[in-house]
């Protein structure tokens, strides 16, 4: 009783694996996320032409449900007749095909890649909204003066978009690292407890082995992460009050 | 300026390719039979295509069970968090009393904690009250986020209502309840259009809850209803991926007539300021 269940986590291989899986799977995620989310920003912010048809068919990954997501990359990356497997190996760059989903570095690089392909367009969104905000008078000025795009980008885009960029990424932190549907689908996750990560393994250890305590002590120990993420974030998006 | 905007729409190009893949593998898949699914003739597209998969998912699935257990539950939790969440939202930014501040914070806090944290303890108070494995389940556990999140999302348009136009017209005999229904409700239809589509989109999409808190075939909501589908090593994927397009079809719908209030709204929160 009591503390039990929380010491003998600390000494489990399992958890362990979990809490580091988690991480890798919610940086890798969220680092690749604001990359193509900055590069689709600034892409729609130079290009004028059919701007907010872009931006809706790109967002169109982010409403649609995660499971079918999963499903739809679950099924691209069948072993046998996948089109990654397939279109791999007719270009020639792979000679015999991959079971990506049934080794640990392909399967968390599989989650991995359905995550970003869900999540990047909301970055996108909101860097491009947090883009338009920013004076073009500013941009003029730094032209006047000769600063080359690459300066413009740092000296003026960058700090303007602080605000949004930091939200928006400790936004999708917190639901990245809580994200289930995604490894649940495409590895439950396997092999092994390769790609297994807090969510899935709070609903294994709570839902399937029934050992409630331990499930409950799993998803403690992110309460303190997730709750450092939200009081930041709860700080900037009420500070203009 | 030239060689800048060559290099954007390369960008956009890749970007819409690798956003557009997956869909077009979908309904490319859904449209084969299980014999063309396993052949490398025509690989990249279905010849000869067939609705087979479809007729099988309609006829022979609990598929359409499914769906509607989905609308039933979508279409009851937009119905409560647009009313909780625009009376919510009015309140907390139009009327004075103590406490108000936090209570808006705490709305912002309630929003960002996600359901793997919540969902044992949502499962033990449900079982209390004796609704786990019904329809009930849902209807009552989707508002607990879909209402902190549009109550938030409308907080942004009420502000950007000025305040002089409901208070001409309780100046002119209304009463707050008339005037916000009046004057404030016709001037947020946006907002309350974008908090419509997210509450409807959220619940439509939730796995987690709809996976605890229901078991039977019968209750189930489509996310959770396709892992029927899937029997340990064998996967339908024709069945699968035509009910794919069946059930992304809704929420694409939707979206495409309400999009620019969408994208107003789910920018409005973290950029100004």
């Amino acid at each position: 009783m009591g503390l039990a269940n929380y010491a003998a986590l600390t000494r489990d291989p399992i958890f362990h694996k979990v809490v580091w899986n988690s991480a890798v799977f919610t940086l890798g995620s969220v680092g690749v996320k604001v990359v193509l989310g900055m590069l689709m920003a600034l892409a729609l912010q130079q290009a004028l032409v059919a701007r907010s048809l872009v931006r809706a068919l790109l967002l169109v990954p982010w409403v649609i449900p995660t499971v079918i997501t999963a499903l739809t990359w679950h099924w691209m990356f069948n072993a046998l007749w996948g089109v990654v497997n397939v279109t791999l190996q007719r270009v020639g760059l792979q000679r015999e095909p991959i079971a990506w989903l049934g080794q640990p570095a392909t399967a968390m690089a599989a989650v991995i890649t359905a995550n970003i392909w869900r999540g990047f367009p909301f970055f996108g969104v909101s860097l491009l909204a947090g883009m338009q905000a920013i004076p073009r008078d500013l941009y003029e000025a730094a032209a006047v003066d000769g600063a080359s795009p690459g300066q413009r980008f740092w000296h003026i885009t960058l700090p303007g978009l602080r605000l949004v960029l930091i939200v928006t990424t400790l936004i999708s932190l917190i639901f990245t690292l809580n994200d289930f549907n995604i490894v649940y689908v495409l590895t439950r996750g396997g092999p092994g407890t390769a790609t297994h990560v807090l969510a899935t393994y709070t609903y294994e250890v709570g839902f399937q082995a029934l050992r409630w305590g331990k499930a409950v002590a799993v998803s403690m120990y992110l309460m303190p992460v997730i709750a450092v993420m939200i009081v930041i974030v709860t700080r900037y998006l009420t500070r203009e009050e | 300026m030239a060689g800048r905007d060559a290099l954007a729409y390369s960008v956009i190009g890749v970007l819409l390719l690798v956003v557009g893949v997956p869909f077009y593998w979908m309904v490319n898949t859904s449209l084969k039979t299980s014999a063309q699914l396993q052949s490398l003739a025509p690989y990249y597209y279905p010849r000869p295509a067939t609705l087979g998969n479809y007729a099988a998912l309609l006829g022979t699935t609990n598929f359409p069970t499914w769906m509607r257990n989905s609308a039933l539950v979508a279409v009851g939790t937009t119905l409560t968090t647009v009313l909780v969440a625009s009376l919510a939202g009015y309140s907390l930014t139009r009327i004075r009393y103590p406490g108000r501040r936090l209570l808006a914070t705490t709305v912002l806090i309630v929003y960002l904690v996600p359901p793997t944290l919540l969902f044992i303890p949502l499962y033990t108070i449900l079982r209390t009250f004796d609704l786990v494995n019904s329809l009930w389940a849902l209807l009552v556990a989707y508002p607990t986020f879909t209402v902190p999140f549009c109550t938030w999302l409308l907080m942004g348009f009420f502000r950007s209502i000025p305040r002089d136009l409901e208070e001409a017209a309780m100046v002119d005999g209304a009463t707050r309840l008339g005037a916000f229904r009046r004057v404030i409700l016709p001037l947020t239809t946006p907002g309350i259009l974008a908090a419509a589509l997210f509450a409807f989109t959220l619940a439509w999409n939730e796995f987690l809850y709809a996976l605890v808190f229901v078991h039977d075939t019968e209750l189930k909501t489509i996310p959770v209803g396709l892992n029927d589908l899937m029997f340990g090593d064998i996967f339908l994927w024709g069945e699968l991926m035509a009910a794919s397009v069946l059930t992304t079809g809704p929420v694409i719908g939707l979206y495409t007539y309400l999009q620019r209030y969408m994208v107003e709204g789910l920018t409005a929160g973290a950029v100004k300021g």
